[in-house]
């Protein structure tokens, strides 16, 4: 199916790629359907994909995997709240979380406090709130991972 | 908005599932307990306020930003 994106343009899709979510995510609980896109141009898959929209093309939440940010990143999460979401185990389990860059690129944050979790084989989603207190909204990880890249002298 | 004044370790039940109590009062601070089945979620307002909102920001975030392809490098 042909669907309109924020960034990628016209995608078309297979129906077998959109993650549904049951709740919609906070601030688009009318936003239900979801696939998750990446910049292919270097042939190989960048550490930032895309949470786009079906239904609302301007719909686009750049995600990570929560260990690129945060090495021990281990939320507790309610089992009754992933319910919804079918059997879940190690390997069908994904577990993204956003990051918001304001003009300033070392203010860039990610948000520990509210992960989406996705069933890979059920396709269904769900994004919570952790309630650890120390895992922040705004969790800012510039230098640390400017640190991480230098150690590994990749910079 | 609804409005019912409680007492100390009265409660107030939505639905048939969700029990409220009022725990203590110190002050300005109300200490409340929710009995509610596990699969509905109970948030801080504000803490859902600033969710909603961290989604909004990320959904502004553009994806040419060249300082951000080169972090994630």
């Amino acid at each position: 199916m042909l669907i309109i994106t924020r960034h990628f343009g016209e995608v078309d899709l297979d129906e077998d790629k959109i993650i549904y979510f049951e709740n919609g995510i906070f601030g688009f609980e009318e936003c239900k359907k979801y696939t998750i896109l990446f910049d292919n141009e270097d042939g190989e898959r960048p550490d930032i994909s895309w949470l786009q929209s079906l239904e609302e093309p301007l719909l686009a939440i750049p995600v990570v995997n929560p260990f690129l940010v945060k090495e021990d990143y281990n939320p507790e999460i309610e089992d009754e709240l992933l319910k919804s979401l079918g059997q879940i185990n190690e390997e069908n389990t994904v577990v993204l979380i956003s990051i918001t860059v304001p003009a300033d690129i070392k203010k860039i944050s990610a948000n520990l406090k509210a992960p989406f979790i996705i069933n890979s084989d059920t396709r269904k989603g769900t994004q919570i709130i952790v309630d650890k207190s120390e895992y922040e909204v705004k969790y800012c990880f510039y230098e640390q991972m400017m640190a991480h890249k230098a150690s590994k002298g990749g910079m | 908005m609804l409005a019912l004044s409680r007492k100390i370790n009265e409660s107030i039940i939505i639905g048939n599932d969700i029990e409220i109590t009022i725990l203590e009062v110190k002050g300005e601070q109300v200490k409340i307990g929710i009995n509610a089945p596990k699969s509905i979620p109970v948030y801080r307002k504000e803490i859902y306020l600033q969710i909603k909102e961290a989604n909004k920001e990320a959904s502004e975030t553009s994806p040419t930003d060249e300082l951000l392809k080169q972090l994630f490098k």
